[in-house]
Order: structure tokens, then sequence, then C-alpha cells
């Protein structure tokens, strides 16, 4: 049984068109996260509207390998230019970019690829391994226990990810309030409406998706548009030596295990994790003062552990519907878009699915090793790209990315505001993810919550009747209170 | 070994951004946060009362879970949560002081514009059509953003909005509106 799925998931991917498009995705996500500024979850939400006429593997498949190279390609400028061209790269510029400023830029790129692919390879395989029996526990759930587990998924990211949780928890509740305007299912009534028949329907993620990742960073680009880079050109990759294997190989095993860990927490998996990958790489290093001068390690963890992160965070969205990070809320998104709803059915009844991901993810990380290798040269111009030009096209694609979603102008409007509100909100401390988390869960939120009063005739405590609700209440706690627990901890300790 | 991308923004005013370190009052209360609670339970007041207009239903069909609950029970989750912002800067100093440099410089002209122009371009969609807006989008924004480099400009303009076009009408079956005055373009 599983191995047939195994095979036919196999069979999905191995495809000359499937593979194309995987390797569509790649280059995309390679450029991407090359160029500062653009982001992964901001290049899936606009590639989103590109996969509307295909298939559910491919489309999704092609958003995937995005994701996947996207945060390697990060690592391309923050080592040649020290501006990471993705948040998941910033620890990578701390050891990169002084080993590219000491002629090493092509030491530290091999560097990067080979940890990097070890880093996704690893996770795929966990991905492999627990997406199936985590689905497999989450087939008990019933509506308590996935209300108990989204609450528990918006506080895992308001805890770990940003600046302020209160301000995270905010722009969550935020993203669910949106979520509930349209049509009630259950009763018919329209709710924030306000007369206009559009919203009827409710507001569609895809134009919210893309306003607040892309047309908020295009505003906060015209504020830095005076910024200079500074470039380190003429780069040919090399791949690590024995003895840099030798040097590197507990960093990356370290890293691997952390990425993957952190990916599979609900939060911004990626950036947290490479961040937590940098500092365990220079905490067991023989030599942690080299740390900010070009040690080797100080690129090996954080790259493993970003793109470990990334195939950890495909475990709990493809597993339960809770999206792992940024970029997997909007790749949920783009599931909900096909008309699927990810988590232990979805897998149960075509278990296919997990497998044919897992190949597409696979082979992304093949295919931007060898980009990486034989292209990062080619790669680093990509930021010779003037901003004066791509960002009004940042602004188009978003433009007809909002509005052939529907074929509705008021789409484009709802980008546009949503875009603008972002980009003050995050002035302001409060986080675009939190909001898309918020969003694309609200309706599980709300409807979850709605049949549990019903069940429990609208006695809260019963709630608690249920030994996992009464686990993920605690790990919500934990997670919201976990610097004032640790502050407690440390006290008592002293 | 290393070479300097051009700087690219002659519209970009260079003072604002770096007048006013703008001090927040963090004493006991945030001043900047207080404003920033008035302002979320001002909007989840007014949407409040939108909910006291949801359409009534008979509690038979909503088994004691009006349309109007969760909403509600949102709008009070925001505001308790809110009411905190003014005093976070208390247990969590860093993260607030971190919030207040990302805030501290005034909002540039050339972002007010920006989102200016992009109302503008989305307002006239309905006068010229999608492909108008487009255009008019690849003319104006590098234009205001200080390009003047007429050479790379103009194929930028002649060339992108169109490929755009076509690759969504054509490969994506997109049908764009052409507007009052626009170009229709075969979906």
């Amino acid at each position: 049984m599983g191995f047939d799925a195994l095979t036919l998931g196999f069979s999905l991917i191995f495809d000359p068109y499937n593979l194309f498009l995987i390797l569509c995705g790649v280059l995309i996500g390679v450029m991407v996260g090359a160029l500062p500024g653009l982001s992964s979850p901001m290049a899936v939400a606009l590639l989103l509207p590109f996969t509307v006429g295909l298939e559910p593997i491919p489309a999704i498949s092609m958003l995937a390998a995005l994701y996947c190279a996207g945060t390697f390609g990060g690592s391309i400028t923050a080592i040649l230019i020290n501006a990471p061209g993705a948040p998941p790269a910033v620890a990578t510029a701390f050891d990169g970019y002084p080993m590219a400023k000491n002629g090493e830029a092509g030491r530290a790129l091999g560097l990067a690829a080979v940890s990097s692919v070890i880093g996704g390879v690893f996770s795929l395989l966990v991905f492999l391994v627990a997406t199936p029996l985590l689905a497999k526990v989450a087939l008990e759930f019933k509506p308590p226990e996935y209300f108990a587990l989204a609450i528990f998924a918006l506080s895992m990211l308001a805890a770990i990810s940003g600046k302020s949780s209160i301000r995270n928890l905010i722009a969550g509740g935020i993203g669910v309030l949106i979520g509930t305007a349209g049509i009630h299912l259950t009763t018919g009534v329209e709710r924030f409406t306000f007369g206009i028949p559009e919203i009827s329907d409710g507001i569609h993620f895809v134009p919210v998706l893309i306003g607040l990742f892309a047309m908020g960073e295009l505003l906060t680009q015209s504020q830095t548009l005076d910024k200079t880079l500074e470039r380190i050109s003429s780069v040919v990759i090399k791949l690590p030596s024995r003895e840099d294997y030798r040097k590197i190989k507990w960093t990356i095993l370290r890293s691997c295990g952390i990425g993957t860990f952190i990916g599979i927490l609900p939060a911004e998996g990626s950036t947290v994790a490479a961040i937590m990958g940098y500092n365990e790489a220079k905490r067991f290093s023989k030599e942690p003062e080299k740390f900010g001068s070009g040690a080797i390690e100080g690129i090996a963890g954080p790259e493993a552990a970003n793109n470990a992160a990334a195939g950890g965070a495909m475990v709990p969205t493809l597993a339960l519907g809770i999206p792992g990070s940024g970029t997997t809320a909007v790749i949920l998104a783009a599931f909900i878009m096909h008309g699927l709803r990810p988590g232990p059915h979805l897998l149960n009844e075509t278990p296919q699915f997990v497998y044919a991901i897992f190949f597409a993810m696979l082979f992304a990380n093949l295919m931007f090793f060898a980009i990486g290798l034989g292209g990062a040269k080619i790669f680093s111009r990509i930021t010779l790209i003037p901003r004066t030009l791509l960002w009004p096209s940042v602004f188009v694609f978003s433009m007809v990315g909002a509005y052939s979603y529907s074929s509705s102008v008021f789409d484009i409007w709802v980008m546009l505001i949503a875009g603008i509100v972002g980009f003050i909100m995050n002035r302001h401390g409060f986080g675009a993810a939190p909001l898309v988390m918020g969003l694309i869960l609200g309706k599980l939120v709300e409807e979850s919550l709605s049949q549990s009063m019903i069940i429990y005739d609208n006695n809260w405590l019963r709630l608690f009747e249920s030994p996992i609700v009464v686990l993920f209440f605690v790990l919500t706690f934990i997670s919201l209170f976990w610097p004032l627990i640790k502050q407690i901890w440390s006290k008592a300790k002293t | 070994m290393a070479d300097t991308e051009p700087a690219e923004n002659p519209a970009g005013d260079s003072g604002q951004g770096s007048a006013s370190p703008a001090p927040s009052g963090r004493g006991f209360v945030h001043f900047t946060d207080l404003w920033l609670t008035v302002l979320i339970v001002a909007v989840c007041g007014w949407l409040y009362y939108v909910t006291t207009q949801f359409d009534e239903v008979s509690s038979l069909l909503t088994q004691n879970i009006g349309p109007e609950w969760f909403p509600r029970l949102l709008i009070w989750t925001i505001v308790v949560l809110s009411l905190l912002l003014p005093f976070e800067h208390l247990a969590r100093g860093s993260q607030t002081a971190s919030i207040d440099e990302d805030r501290s410089s005034r909002i540039k002209s050339i972002s007010v514009f920006t989102a200016l122009l992009m109302i503008c371009v989305v307002s006239m969609i309905h006068l010229f059509g999608t492909l108008g807006g487009m255009i008019s989008v690849c003319i104006a924004l590098p234009l205001l953003w200080g390009e003047r480099r007429m050479k790379i400009l103009v194929p930028y303009v002649l060339i992108f909005p169109p490929t755009v076009a076509l690759l969504f009408t054509k490969v994506l079956k997109v049908y764009f509106e052409p507007g009052l005055f626009g170009v229709a373009i075969g979906g």
C-alpha cells in the first residue's frame, strides 16, 4: 500500500511536463531568493494565479520547488553583496560576506550550496516518514482538537516570529476576522459585506496575500532607493574540500536536526532555524572567535538549518492543514484554491499526494544544487537589474495576479489596500505572516469552535474533556508565556 | 573586485528619513502605542456596531451560535490584546525598542507618492483597461523613482506590459477588461 503510493507519487512527478514546471519553480525561486527584497512568500503569492489552470499536483510541486530554491537563492546575495536576498539568509551573510571579501566567494557559495542540499534532503526524509504518521494521529481529531490545534499554531507563530507576541496575536486575530467577511455558512447571513456584492463570497485570500507580501514590500523598498550595494564580482564556485567537509560535518548534521524540528513547529521556520543553526555552530565550534570574519561553519550551520526547515514546514502543512511557515501558509492557500484541504483525510484518501510533493521537493533540491554550482555567477548578476524597473514589474505582476484570480478589478483594490495597510502595520511591528496565517486558518478556527460549542452545548469547560485539547492548550500557554517562564526558571536556578 | 550599484533615487527626499527619531514617550505608558490602541479600539468599536446590524436569524437555525458570535469574540480578543500594547515595552524592552527604531523615521514622501500613484492607476483601469494600467505603471513608477535612462525605460515599456498581457490572455486565458478607451486583448 505504502510502496504503491510511493511509486505512484514518483510517476506523477517523473513526467517531462511536471519536471519542467519544477525547473521553472527552481529558477524563479533562485532568482527571487537572490534579489534583495523579494521573498519566497511573495514569489509564491505572485505565482499562485499562474497555477490556477494547472492540476493540483503540478501546481503545488512548482510552488514547493520555488520554496526550496528561494531559501537557497538568498545565500547568493548574502555572500556576494552582504544583502540577504531573503530573511532566512541573514545569518549566512555574517560569515559569507567576509569570506567573499577575502577572495573566497566561490568557496563560500560552494559551502552554501552543499549545506543547503544536505539540509533540504535530510528534512525531506523526515517529511516522508513523519507526515503519514502525524496524519494518522490527526485522524482521531474532532472539531475541539482542531480548534485547539489552530490556536496553538497561531500562538506559536506569535511567540517565535517577529518582535512582539502581542502584535502578532493581534495581527492573527485581524486575519481571522477578515476571514469572517461574507455569507455565514450556517445561517446565510451576510457579515461585513457593507453592501459590496464582491464580498458576499468572502474576501479572497490571493489578493490579500499578494498585497501584504508584494505591495507592502514595494512601499518599504521605496524608502530605501538611495541605498547602494557593494558587489563582489567574478565568482567561480568551488566545491568544499575534504578538509572542509571534515570541519563542517557535525555542524551540518546538528543544523539538519534543528532546522527540521523548527520547521515542523508552526512558525516562521526558516529564519528562526537559520539563526539557531548559526548560534549552535558557533557554540560548538573549536574556534568561535573566527565567527564573523569568515568561518566556514558560519555558512554551513545556517544554510543547512534554513533549508531543513523548508522540508520540516511541509509536515504540519500536509498532515494537519496547519502551515509551518509564512510560505507554507501561502502554499496552503494554493491547496484551498485548487479545492483541496490538506490534512489527515486528504492523505488517507490520496497518499500518493504526499509522495509526489516529496519527490518534487527532492528534485528541486537537486536542481538548485546543479543550478547553484553552474549558475551562481549568472544569478549574482540578477542584482544588477535596476530597482526602478524591478519593483514596477512586481506591481504589474501583483495587479494582474490579483485581477486574474477572479477577473475582478475589486480584487486589485483589495490587493492595494492590503499592501498599504500591511506597510503601515509592518512599521508598527505587526507581521504579515501572522495575519496571513489567521486569514487562512480563520475558517477552520470558526467552524471548529462553532461545532465544538454546538457539541458541548455552549459549555466552554467541556472543551477540556479531551486530553489532546488540554495538551494543545498547555502548549499554547507555554509558547505564549515562554519568555516569562524562562525568566522565572533562570531566576530560580541562580 | 567590488563594483557599486549606482544610486537611483533623485526623487527620494534625502532629509526627511533621518530627520526625526520621534521620541515616543517610553515612560510607564508608551504614547505611540497608546494612539495605536485608541485606533484599534475605535475600529473594533465600529466593527462591533456593524455586528449588531447583522440580520436576525431564528435560534433554531443558529443553535445558539449566531453569525455575530464569532466575530464579536474576535473583536473582544483584539481589544483586550491591544489594551496591553501601551505597556508592552515594560515587559519586553528591547523588542519594542527595535519597533520604535523601525518607525522612528517618518514615511518618506516618495512612498506616499508611490501609494498615490498606485491608487490612481487602479482607479483608471475602468477607463484605460488592465493593459493601459500596466503601461501607465511601467512609465510612471520608474520616472517617479528617478529612472531617467530612456534607452532602458523605452524598451521596458514597449516590451514588458504587452508580454505580460499576452502571457495571461493567451496562455492562462484570462480576460482583461479593455476599459472605456482601452484596447481589448483577445482572451
